[in-house]
């Protein structure tokens, strides 16, 4: 159906103001897929991205705190926790920066050997591939969130001296501190200053929350 | 995937060490955080209380060699560097490899046989590979150092790998 679709969109476009014209999407979907018509209503455009953004932090924290009943072995736990840890800087980084919220970073290294990191954030765009407010809503919280859970272990840890799990908490804390950092750059994009964009960020968070309190 | 080619690119690197810029254009830290864990998983077990099954030290392996990797990247940039941050520690991460190659040949051969032949085999495989580490980090990171300063840049790596190659020479499995 879609080859179908697109072609008698474009003809629709190119006929002039007398044909039927859908100028609110420029791209031709008017023609009533039933499963493009639902993605666009539906609130979670990328189930699999939402997922294991989440996945990864959560089960990370999840088994440092069991890891005394998943097993006795110091060395299983703390390999187990630095893959997670690892599977997702890289899957946040990567994939569901980019398809959840629309914004990347990385560093580049030029000819001369100087070193710049490049933020970027995508334009406002209407296609059904774009992101929700709702997957908006759980990344930020899901970034936002776990830095600071990582923090709480780092002192916990450091005043019930148990020592041997301060390199853990320190490798989790700068992984999810870089990405947190990385995608608050990107969405400052060097204009708006940080309280305005965090008092907007808690209104939005508020107003509905109040809304169902009422 | 491109990122493993990537990693698997630079491992190349490292046992061939030309005067390539794939290691200091397109750094990341996956190959040395393998590196990493497999160093500190192969010294287990080498303690007088493995009771507690090498806990300490397990991490403590781990941060010597990240902390070591800081503090000579921190050196190399006071001294006036122009390599970056990251780009210092992808390369000290990724020499490493030749000391994780000694680390199982050193297990094999401690398998075989725990004697003065066994000792010697070992003093000569690390002592190789150590050089090995030393003059494939050094062809990397001595280049962006003004001439007069390769020394003092030379040396903490020199150190750091010996560090390293000690703990895998002396260890003896229990």
């Amino acid at each position: 159906p879609s080859p179908c679709a697109s072609a008698n969109g474009r003809r629709a476009g190119r006929a002039g103001p007398g044909w039927r014209l859908d100028d609110t999407e420029d791209v031709s979907l008017d023609f009533g897929n039933e499963e493009e018509l639902a993605l666009r209503k539906a609130k979670i455009r990328h189930p699999l991205a939402t997922f294991f953004h989440l996945f990864f932090r959560v089960s990370a924290i999840v088994t440092y705190l069991l890891c005394d009943w998943f097993s006795k072995s110091f060395v299983a736990c703390f390999v187990t926790i630095l893959l997670l840890l690892s599977f997702d800087f890289w899957s946040v980084k990567n994939v569901t920066g980019r398809l959840l919220v629309g914004l990347r970073w990385w560093n580049q290294i030029d000819e001369d050997g100087k070193s710049h990191w490049v933020f970027e954030a995508k334009k406002v765009s209407t296609s059904i591939a774009a992101s929700t407010e709702v997957e908006a809503r759980i990344f930020w919280l899901g970034l936002i969130i776990c830095p600071v859970i990582w923090t709480v272990f780092f002192f916990s840890t450091l005043f019930s001296l148990k020592l041997k799990w301060l390199a853990l908490v320190i490798a989790g804390i700068s992984l999810q501190a870089a990405n947190l950092y990385g995608y608050i750059h990107c969405k400052l994009g060097g204009k708006k200053s940080i309280s305005k964009v965090t008092s907007r960020f808690f209104l939005k968070l508020v107003v509905p929350l109040s809304e169902m309190q009422n | 995937m491109r990122d493993l080619k990537a990693v698997g690119k630079k491992f190349v690197h490292v046992m061939y060490p030309k005067k390539s810029s794939a290691l200091l254009r397109d750094w990341d830290l996956w190959g040395p955080l393998v590196l990493c864990v497999s160093l500190a998983l192969m010294l287990q077990g080498g303690s007088a209380d493995s009771k507690e099954d090498g806990g300490p030290q397990f991490a403590e392996v781990f941060v010597i060699i990240w902390f070591g990797a800081v503090v000579i990247t921190l050196n190399s940039k006071l001294l006036g560097g122009t390599i970056s941050f990251f780009q210092s520690l992808c390369v000290l991460g990724y020499c490493v490899l030749p000391l994780t190659v000694a680390m199982l040949v050193c297990r094999l051969v401690l398998l075989a046989s725990s004697g003065t032949v066994s000792f010697i085999v070992r003093l000569v495989v690390v002592m190789a590979m150590f050089g090995w580490s030393t003059l494939a980090s050094t062809a990397f990171l001595a280049d962006s150092q003004p001439p007069n300063r390769k020394a003092l840049v030379v040396y903490p790596i020199f150190l750091f790998y010996f560090v390293i190659s000690w703990m895998i020479l002396t260890f003896t499995p229990q």
